[in-house]
């Protein structure tokens, strides 16, 4: 397999990939702000 | 469960495959049993992937879990979005490519023969035991709960599942875990909407989230870096990720679900679906559990859910010695109840609850004493207690039937996984050239003998720790020596097939020594395991096959 067989990490799907940290780092947030608010 | 509940219970298990089988009814040739016929879009994929993760295991054990424990396991899945994203940026774009029907065929291409079978043994080892277990699992409870005979129970489970998956292949799979997710999904909603609506009329949602969370149930992130903390953000996130990248990078039970798809879009959607909502979904399955664990502060509980054992050491002759500790717990109970109805921040509730707790510790002692010893943790019957005891009948049929859906979508997704490595990895290697329709042939064969091995071993089978564990660990032993030969495929490009297998038999034969002599956390042995792949392929490549003709 060649190294052009690699497909590039932030292709067009880097705004997707992204998007999905961001919402998966707002999830966390929110759980961390659930933790506090009844810990 | 009275005839409502028996009449709801098979009408969802018995109608989901029939309905399956009626949209799959024809003669596939190889692809189309073994991905679909293309047609299968990114949601169906999603829930498909999502479905063949949360087996009976996830429903069962997991509300238990934060009953005991609180939601903090909820951490052990922060790794696995990112783990989604590397698997939707590097794994699947090369197999659509390369058209492979198994993540192992893709090793045959980059390396060789060997490594490709070596790829698919230990997948097919892992797979076929951790089949069982997801077999055996709810049907050792339902089993003991509901007075059913356990071998019926796991051929109930694990029959009807071996026939429609024989039959359909890969897109009878994606079907029925369409739907079977549909009835987990409103049994879970019912479940949860029930154990709230049965809390205190004068205690407000809010009031009882409070609750909880000063008895110490809804720590949901705890950013400590203190390595005897068995969840902890930072655990999750690396040791979660080694895990998630694995499983669905390697896995071929996942593999096959997401290269169904019509698409390369459609296989990322799916996938970057499952990194969303992942995490929400085992919090509620968790948040679940800590409203089980509220209803119980007002509802007297019994001392051991596994009645049917405790029973047992009634019966040989540990009941005076239960009797003492029974009293003392009704005791306990009631004070701490007044408390909670009267002064609900009083310091003292956490220390009746402590009192409650050693209680119950000093029950499953006697029960050691007496050999009464269930095979799996009190807290996997700590859910299904409360919906046998609690929830109206048609539900109970309802909820009992989540846990044979969870069941068999999770088991039809490893058994077509386990069919289709043998045949495309093993027994077309060794007998190529026949016909396609000779091969799906095969493949239904050896599907059909996977479901054997399966029921065979759920039937033997011992737990030694708690359900989820159990299964987590099994994988977290092989799956990191499964990762490593992939990513030394993707990342280390000149290292070649006889490197990176005797690398692979060296670094597996490691982590079960590891496992067998230490007591180092699961979640560890991905990472140790993948990373010894990549370093001793790469020490081998550089010295003992330095010489590209040696290799």
């Amino acid at each position: 397999m060649s190294h052009h067989d690699h497909p590039p990490f932030f292709s067009s799907w880097r705004k997707a990939y992204v998007f999905a940290v961001v919402l998966f780092a707002v999830e966390v947030a929110l759980l961390y702000a659930f933790t506090l608010r009844f810990s | 469960m009275n005839r409502l509940d028996y009449l709801v219970l098979f009408a969802t298990i018995i109608a989901i495959p029939l309905y399956g089988l009626w949209r799959t009814y024809n003669h596939p040739n190889l692809r189309e049993y073994l991905k679909g016929d293309r047609t299968i879009r990114w949601g169906t994929i999603g829930l498909s992937v999502l479905a063949t993760q949360a087996g009976p295991i996830t429903f069962l054990s997991m509300p238990g879990q934060a009953y005991e424990s609180g939601i903090g396991f909820i951490q052990n899945y922060f790794g696995q979005p990112f783990a989604l994203i590397v698997v939707c940026a590097v794994f699947v774009p090369i197999y659509q490519r390369l058209k492979v029907f198994t993540a192992y065929e893709y090793l045959g291409q980059r390396f060789d023969k060997k490594t490709r079978i070596l790829g698919g043994f230990l997948f097919l080892i892992q797979r076929g035991i951790a089949g069982g277990i997801t077999i055996y699992a709810p049907a050792i409870i339902l089993s003991a709960l509901l007075g059913w005979d356990l071998n019926l129970t796991i051929w109930l489970a694990g029959g009807f599942v071996i026939f429609y998956t024989v039959v359909g292949g890969t897109k009878i799979v994606s079907i029925t875990q369409r739907y079977q997710f549909l009835v987990i999904f409103v049994g879970m909603a019912l479940a949860f909407a029930i154990a709230v609506y049965r809390l205190p009329a004068n205690l407000s949602f809010t009031d009882a989230l409070h609750i909880a969370g000063r008895m110490g149930k809804l720590q949901a992130v705890d950013f400590s870096i203190d390595p005897s903390k068995r969840y902890t953000f930072w655990s999750g996130i690396l040791g979660g990720f080694f895990l998630s990248l694995s499983y669905f990078g390697a896995d071929q039970s996942q593999v096959q679900r997401y290269l169904a798809g019509n698409s390369l879009r459609a296989s990322r959607i799916g996938l970057l679906f499952n990194a969303l909502v992942k995490v929400p979904m085992q919090f509620l399955i968790l948040l679940l559990g800590a409203m089980v664990f509220l209803f119980y502060q007002f509802e007297k509980p019994p001392i051991f859910f596994n009645q049917p054992s405790y029973q047992r050491a009634v019966e040989t002759g540990y009941g005076p010695k239960l009797n003492e500790l029974q009293t003392q717990f009704d005791d306990v109970f009631a004070r701490k109840r007044q408390l909670l109805q009267t002064a609900p921040t009083d310091p003292a509730i956490q220390q009746l609850d402590s009192r409650a707790r050693a209680i119950r510790d000093e029950t499953k002692k006697v029960l050691e004493e007496a050999g009464a010893n269930p095979k799996s943790k009190d807290s996997d019957y700590v859910f299904i207690t409360f919906v046998l005891q609690h929830l109206p009948h048609g539900i109970v049929g309802l909820l009992v039937a989540v846990i044979f859906c969870a069941t068999m979508s999770a088991t039809s997704a490893v058994l077509n996984a386990l069919g289709s490595t043998t045949a495309v990895d093993f027994y077309r290697v060794f007998r190529p050239g026949e016909s396609d329709h000779h091969y799906v042939i095969a493949t239904r064969w050896l599907t059909l003998g996977w479901g054997l091995v399966t029921i065979a071993v759920a039937s033997f089978c011992r737990l030694v720790e708690n359900l989820i564990e159990a299964g987590n660990i099994l994988g977290s032993v092989f799956y990191g020596s499964i990762l490593g030969l992939f990513l030394v495929a993707f990342f280390l490009r000149n290292v070649r097939g006889s490197a990176v297998f005797f690398g692979a038999v060296l670094a597996q034969a490691m982590v079960l020594a590891l496992f067998f002599t230490t007591n180092i956390g699961y979640l560890w042995y991905n990472l140790i395991g993948c990373g010894a792949v990549l370093l001793f392929a790469w020490i081998l490549q550089s010295t003992l096959f330095r010489n590209p003709a040696a290799a």
